[in-house]
């Protein structure tokens, strides 16, 4: 669970920000070179690149280089992470309940 | 239940009612299951009481522990319901928890082969810790789900 926490931690972190949320937008229509997109933010490239950094290392997006040209695309399994914290707690309780059980049974039969 | 927020189990345990009691109420028997090995588990406070302290510790090594849990029960009756939330802590400091803040109900019923035992897990809006942790998330968490859920859309 501290795993995830620190991920999805990450994750909030990486979009906590409206540069880096535009592209999330932007992508949301298909891949886009770090040009093209650069060309809508308000700062210089190397600022810019920052933002496309933390994105990437936080696996909201994959960048691929080809040429001179490198082009960004959408993680979509990251982003279904930040909808699936129900399922981890399910999973948390429902492992806690078999150790429980384990607990208690096994006292059962050696007293 | 809200099924967006909120979980549930049934578990039939086959032991007596009060043993299963007896495992969560006993900070040495706690200890055993309440955190997965190889984590050792430290039971800081137990006092299963209404407004009592409940604390527990973690360790990989068994010598640094870290926070584990540190909530209070809101609600005992004995060898039937514990009710304990970390959205207050053991000071009863209104809290905002790592990952989201929870309200756990633990009912205790007999039954003719041991024990019925049911959790039910009320969790507040982890986009509601998101905005408290002023992240800023300048148009709100809202407006980030949706624009995420837009996007889930138009990938289909």
């Amino acid at each position: 669970m501290a795993q995830y926490s620190t991920v999805l931690d990450g994750v909030f972190a990486a979009l906590a920000d409206p540069t880096r949320r535009a592209v999330v937008r932007r992508l949301g229509q298909g891949p886009a070179s770090v040009g093209d997109l650069a060309h809508d933010a308000p700062m210089t490239l190397p600022s810019f690149m920052k933002h496309v950094r933390v994105l990437e290392s936080h696996g909201l997006i994959r960048t691929v280089k080809s040429g001179r040209v490198r082009t960004c695309e959408l993680n979509r399994e990251q982003f279904a992470l930040v909808e699936d914290w129900l399922a981890e707690q399910r999973r948390v309780w429902a492992d806690r309940t078999g150790r429980l059980e384990h607990f208690v049974t096994r006292q059962e039969e050696t007293p | 239940m809200n099924p967006d927020l909120d979980l549930s189990l049934d578990r039939l345990i086959r032991a007596p009612r009060t043993r299963v009691w007896d495992a969560w109420t006993d900070p040495a028997s706690l200890a055993q299951w309440w955190i997965p090995a190889p984590l050792h588990c430290r039971v800081e406070q137990l006092d299963v009481r209404a407004g009592g302290a409940f604390v527990t510790e973690m360790s990989e090594d068994g010598t640094a522990f870290s926070p584990h849990l540190d909530a209070c029960f809101v609600v005992v009756d004995e060898y039937e319901r514990l009710v304990f939330t970390n959205g207050l802590n053991s000071a009863w400091r209104p809290a905002n928890p790592d990952p989201v803040a929870m309200t756990a109900e633990i009912v205790f019923h007999d039954h003719p082969e041991g024990t019925e035992y049911r959790v039910v897990v009320r969790h507040a809006d982890p986009a509601a810790r998101a905005r408290h942790a002023d992240l800023g998330f300048a148009d709100g968490w809202g407006t980030v789900t949706a624009q995420l859920a837009q996007l889930a859309e138009q990938s289909v």
